[in-house]
């Protein structure tokens, strides 16, 4: 559904990522994870055509996207940051300005939606919550039945209840109408119950792309004693912290391979521990804290 | 859309670039010129000339000879009347004519014309004074009229038309041979002047009318114009002397003065003059006229005699020397773009390069 | 293009009611004013004054198209800016001049709408006391502001637009600039040789706006 070829763009001298290329399969939520400053708005902006990358090309159903047809627009949902929408227009008036754009526009997934806000119809947007906002933000994108749905940052601004009741029901409907969805969120302990893969970015360049099942199983937390000296450099060890000898790091390795490796450079260690996470510290493990 | 937006930005911004930098450069660079006041006197029969340099007054003449303040003063005794008089110098006679004070105020006179008035627009609707009320002061009628396919006479307070008297008029019009449309209407019609010649009109065919309403009734006289004269403007003149009825110009733009009552042309007796162009003003007495015109370039002058307007002496001064910023002004933008005119006040973009 | 007018109406309605009102109001003083010298001076004295000085007596009535073209602008275009709202105008599916263009279709329609009935309601007053000529003088004289009125509509919907705020600077100093050409004289009927040649210029404005809009897409920022 969605390509992207060796995507480089800088803010002025400020490099923000060079050659980033990734896929998005039809049918699967994706999500993109990273820390603030890595790029996720950035990204969001060039796939949905508001921001020319310095080099590389973006395709959506093998269009791209600057030149992309008007028409091709009808099948793509765009939730902007923060759920930005036109609050001068109250529900109704809204829905009925979005409707005539869409010829699979499905009004009753809107106002289903809606019937759980405790809102009156004539109430205007600008006088609506921030939660209450990002219901009608995501209804409008529903009832537009679009087949691809690009998020940004949805999460911002919700408390845990609306986003719960977003994730749930983005899901309820992306699985049964088989719908691609890319997002972005810096919120990460909600992911795991919506997104089927995710890309986790770090400065400048893609830490990791596959399905969340996947990583989880293959991430391991390590925790071990250090019995003398210092621990080396090991690239297969994410972000190791060390107090009083004890050691904490991530890492893909399987237990055992982590034991040879530790053996192979004669580490002195005892008590070798290893657990499967949540994605929140798989993300900080890849990341790290900072 | 998108290009067609640039290509508008930079017109525009080259436009005002090329409009508000050398108009700033000559905002920041003007500099006050002074012109001497140069008059004709027929005492010398020569120009006086009184010049200001530093803000000390200096009196001359064309040949080069030097007065004090009062020489200068009583070398042109009739525009110099009033200090005259005060300081009891005022001769009785001039050229064996004698004068009064009186006499010499009614033969007095300051004409002036500019481009800017000539070109101006003005509402083709023009107030007919009664020339002959029997009151001493002039009064502003209640109506105007427009010369459409006939004379007609709107009353101002009901906006509405007076057929009678439009009707009487037009009649009066057509029957001295007036065509219609009217091609030119002249006159002044102000209640601040001493007495009212009404209209001069040219026709349809370029026939000159005298119109004006004298008591109650029209009066229209056809002018017998000098055969090759194709007249293009009029200026009516209702000086005191009651010696001319106007001022005129033609299409060769010669210079003519049409006499009260014998409806006579006299031609005057200077260079080729364009109304449209050139500025003109006339200062004069029973003797002589100075005319000065200014074509924007240099300022020339001429005294003609009032009697058969027979010249008199010329002189051309090249209006004051360009000061060194205006010099390099030429240079740092030879490409400007004017949208107000000396010559009219009409707002419309020029393009001049080069010259100032 | 219709659901556009839709929706710019919900979101400009009060300000061009308010526009409507105000431009109406500016009128009727004008009409009273006149009223008020006839009634003390005679109407003889309103043409005189009309056909020797350069006295039009709509004179207030200069800057009001100006203002309220402004205004217009900024009302319709900067709540699409804020949180970059035109994004989703822009992700709309249909093409960026239709959506654009309809937005300033609308403004540019309603405020021509509002100088229509300004100079027509003028015209109905005026017609009552002065001869054509006059009414054709006093609004031949007043048309170049409110043609002034939908060119400072089109420069500051594009101003608006702009997304960068070092651009936007350089824009308005350009728009400041150009509306001045509007304002240069005083005297009545100075621009009526110029006028239609503003008249295209204003047409082409229109294109400035577009252009900020395709900026916006590239992603221009500060």
């Amino acid at each position: 559904m969605i390509t992207c070829k060796n995507l480089t763009h800088y803010y002025g001298k400020r490099l923000i990522y060079e050659n980033l290329s990734f896929n998005v399969p039809k049918g699967r939520i994706l999500g993109l994870l990273g820390k603030n400053g890595t790029g996720k708005t950035t990204t969001i902006n060039i796939l949905s055509g508001f921001l020319k990358p310095h080099a590389g090309e973006c395709r959506i159903f093998g269009e791209e996207v600057q030149n992309m047809k008007p028409i091709t627009r009808r099948n793509i949902g765009l939730l902007i940051e923060g759920h930005v929408q036109y609050t001068f227009m109250n529900m109704e008036q809204i829905e009925r300005f979005y409707a005539p754009f869409y010829p699979k526009w499905n009004r009753d997934v809107y106002y289903e939606l809606l019937k759980k806000l405790n809102v009156a119809s004539h109430q205007r947007i600008s006088r609506m919550s921030c939660g209450q906002r990002s219901q009608v933000a995501l209804g409008l994108i529903l009832a537009q039945n679009p087949e691809l749905l690009i998020l940004d940052d949805f999460s911002l601004g919700l408390d845990p209840g609306y986003r719960r009741l977003f994730i749930d029901y983005l899901r309820d409907f992306a699985k049964s109408e088989g719908k691609t969805v890319f997002l972005t969120s810096h919120i990460i302990q909600d992911m795991e119950r919506l997104i089927d893969d995710c890309i986790i970015m770090d400065y400048g360049r893609i830490l990791t792309q596959q399905p969340v099942n996947n990583l989880l199983e293959k991430y391991f937390q390590y925790t071990f004693t250090l019995t003398q000296g210092s621990l080396p450099y090991f690239p297969e060890l994410f972000y190791p912290t060390i107090s009083r000898g004890r050691v904490e790091a991530g890492s893909f390795l399987r237990p055992e391979e982590m034991r040879g490796m530790l053996d192979a450079h004669s580490v002195p260690y005892t008590g070798l521990k290893w657990t499967h996470v949540s994605l929140e510290d798989v993300f900080i493990g890849l990341t790290g804290k900072y | 859309m998108k290009t067609l937006g640039k290509i508008l930005f930079i017109f525009t911004l080259i436009v005002l670039l090329l409009w508000l930098l050398p108009w700033t450069y000559r905002f920041l660079t003007a500099t006050s010129s002074n012109s001497p006041f140069i008059l004709y006197s027929g005492i010398i029969n020569d120009f006086a000339i009184r010049d200001r340099t530093d803000g000390e007054a200096s009196y001359s003449d064309l040949s080069g000879n030097r007065y004090t303040e009062a020489q200068f003063d009583s070398i042109l005794p009739l525009f110099y009347c009033r200090q005259l008089m005060a300081e009891e110098r005022l001769p009785d006679t001039l050229h064996g004519i004698a004068i009064t004070p009186r006499s010499i105020q009614t033969g007095n006179f300051i004409f002036r014309m500019t481009p800017l008035t000539v070109n101006a627009r003005t509402v083709p609707l023009y107030p007919l004074l009664e020339s002959m009320s029997g009151r001493v002061d002039l009064e502003m009628p209640d109506d105007v009229f427009r010369m459409n396919g006939r004379m007609e006479f709107i009353d101002m307070a009901s906006n509405s038309i007076k057929e009678g008297k439009s009707r009487q008029f037009t009649d009066m019009l057509m029957k001295k041979g007036f065509i219609f449309p009217a091609r030119l209407v002249a006159g002044n019609p102000t209640v601040k002047k001493d007495y009212d010649e009404g209209y001069l009109m040219v026709d349809h065919r370029g026939q000159l009318f005298h119109v004006k309403q004298v008591k109650s009734r029209p009066y229209v006289r056809p002018i017998e114009v000098p055969t090759g004269v194709d007249i293009a403007h009029v200026f009516v003149t209702e000086f005191r002397d009651r010696r001319s009825l106007a001022f005129l110009t033609d299409s060769e733009q010669r210079f003519w003065v049409l006499r009260t009552g014998t409806y006579e042309f006299v031609q005057v007796d200077i260079p080729p003059f364009d109304p449209k162009t050139m500025s003109l003003t006339i200062i004069g007495n029973m003797f002589d006229w100075t005319l000065i015109v200014d074509n924007g370039h240099k300022k020339a002058f001429y005294a003609v005699s009032a009697s058969d307007c027979k010249s008199l002496g010329t002189m051309e001064r090249a209006a004051t020397a360009p000061s060194p910023a205006r010099e390099i002004g030429k240079y740092v933008f030879p490409v400007r773009i004017e949208f107000s005119s000396t010559l009219n006040k009409d707002i419309f973009p020029k393009l001049t390069l080069g010259k100032w | 293009m219709f659901v556009f007018f839709y929706k710019e109406w919900i979101k400009t309605r009060y300000y061009f009611m308010a526009a409507f009102v105000l431009s109406l109001f500016f009128c009727i003083y004008c009409m009273l004013n006149i009223n008020r010298v006839i009634e003390l001076k005679g109407a003889a004295h309103v043409w005189e004054v009309m056909l020797q000085r350069d006295a039009i007596f709509i004179q207030s009535l200069r800057f009001v198209p100006l203002l309220l073209g402004i205004l217009a602008g900024i009302v319709q275009f900067a709540p699409e800016m804020q949180q970059k709202r035109i994004k989703l105008t822009l992700h709309l599916p249909c093409s960026a001049e239709q959506s654009v263009g309809s937005m300033l279709l609308f403004g540019a329609g309603l405020l021509a709408m509002l100088s229509a009935v300004n100079l027509l309601l003028l015209y109905t007053f005026l017609q009552r006391h002065f001869a054509s000529e006059l009414v054709r003088h006093i609004l031949l004289t007043g048309a170049v502001w409110y043609v002034a009125g939908l060119t400072a509509y089109f420069f500051s919907a594009w101003i608006c637009l702009e997304p960068t705020w070092k651009r936007r600077l350089v824009n308005l100093l350009v728009a400041t600039g150009a509306l001045r050409v509007f304002f240069i004289s005083e005297t009545p009927e100075a621009y009526n040789t110029f006028l239609p040649i503003l008249t295209v210029y204003t047409l082409l404005t229109a294109a400035l706006p577009f252009w900020s809009v395709s900026r916006f897409k590239e992603g221009q920022q500060d």
